[in-house]
């Protein structure tokens, strides 16, 4: 289950869907009497059910996103606060990976391949 | 609303794990008490603390997860780790006691007369009650498949219906072992035969009833509403469970019953 609701929401996340999903009326407590995880989920699943509904990921459960890491189109990097640790893997099947503090503000490049990084601070919805 | 950042759960601080500790040790001192002076109060004590710990553990874990919302996708996957890595533990607890078997029935020794089954032993009619056995418990792994595709699809009475035969089936495995265990012409205590024989299914039958006591309780469960179309791991892990007690009934069928006899 868990699995599925992965896949399904990484390719929700990569395709940016904004089409909305028919209520599946087929299985729901009106329908054969086992409810769905829309009718009954709650507190944390519920929030993240939702927000995976969204194409948004504020838990970070996902792979970050892909970016080109150059100047105009830095890796993005979600905080919550006005700083947060980076872990840059510069190349790919690269053994050590270089960890810096990323700031708000100005972005900063990986001091060993300069790949750009930018905070994006944002508040937690709760 | 939880104040974290992270979707994962970190539980509030519970005595359960402190009860469940107390529990083995009165039941493993108990038991030593019970072997040498006669008493059983102490290990009756450890019994019913451990009882005690298991409903209430379990009953919080209900409580975080179906009604707390706290089984998060990496929670539960988590979770499935955890029930995967515990059946592989017993899944080598069990190859200990085939191993006993195949050590002793490859080589009989002198002593057995050189063969296996050993003389004076008079094994059970593989194709009797052992075959009736067989069919049962793969019957049960047909119905609970039955009823994971009921929850799925958000059909309430089949899979109540399905879970029901589980059990069913479950309950008749049990009662004709017993009723084996009782008309058996050996006992455990006839040689390496016996203590082999005894052992390996008496510890399957008691994976039996955990198992079947695990499909009891998703079934009370699911008539209480608790799984949903998309998230019940409480019925997959005591699925994947019944499945586990299946195949090692059919290794013990195959090895035990009928190449061993």
């Amino acid at each position: 289950m868990a699995a599925r609701l992965l896949l399904r929401s990484g390719l929700r996340a990569v395709t940016t869907c904004q089409a909305v999903r028919a209520p599946a009326l087929s299985r729901s407590m009106a329908a054969g009497g086992i409810p769905t995880d829309e009718e009954q989920a709650t507190g944390l699943e519920k929030v993240i059910m939702k927000a995976m509904k969204e194409g948004k990921d504020p838990f970070n459960m996902m792979k970050p996103k892909s970016y080109a890491g150059s100047r105009n189109d830095p890796h993005l990097v979600p905080s919550i606060t006005n700083k947060r640790v980076v872990g840059c893997i510069c190349e790919e099947d690269n053994t050590s990976i270089v960890w810096f503090w990323l700031h708000e503000g100005e972005p900063q490049r990986c001091p060993s391949c300069g790949a750009h990084y930018k905070l994006v601070p944002h508040n937690l919805s709760h | 609303m939880a104040h974290q950042a992270h979707a994962y759960h970190m539980v509030d601080p519970s005595p359960w794990p402190l009860t469940g500790a107390v529990a083995a040790l009165l039941m493993t001192s108990g038991l030593a008490i019970w072997m040498h002076f006669h008493n059983m109060t102490l290990m009756s004590l450890g019994l019913i603390l451990l009882l005690l710990t298991m409903y209430q553990w379990w009953r919080d874990i209900i409580r975080e997860g179906t009604f707390q919302g706290h089984h998060t996708p990496p929670v539960q996957k988590g979770l499935r780790y955890g029930m995967i890595l515990f059946i592989t533990s017993e899944v080598f607890f069990f190859l200990g006691f085939f191993w006993a078997f195949y050590h002793s029935s490859l080589a009989p020794t002198p002593e057995l007369g050189g063969c296996w089954p050993p003389i004076g032993i008079t094994t059970l009619n593989p194709f009797e009650v052992p075959l009736l056995n067989t069919a049962v418990l793969l019957a049960s792994g047909v119905t609970v498949t039955w009823a994971h595709h009921s929850i799925m699809e958000g059909q309430r009475k089949q899979a109540i219906q399905s879970l029901t035969l589980t059990i069913l089936l479950g309950f008749y495995f049990t009662a004709l072992q017993a009723m084996e265990y009782y008309e058996a012409p050996f006992t455990i205590a006839d040689g390496v035969y016996g203590s082999t024989f005894f052992v390996a299914t008496g510890f399957h039958g008691l994976h039996v009833i955990i198992g079947s006591t695990f499909l009891a309780v998703c079934l009370l469960r699911q008539a209480q509403y608790h799984f949903t179309s998309d998230h019940h791991f409480g019925f997959e892990a005591a699925a994947w469970y019944w499945h586990f007690v299946d195949v090692v009934w059919l290794f013990l069928y195959i090895s035990i019953y009928w190449w061993g006899s």
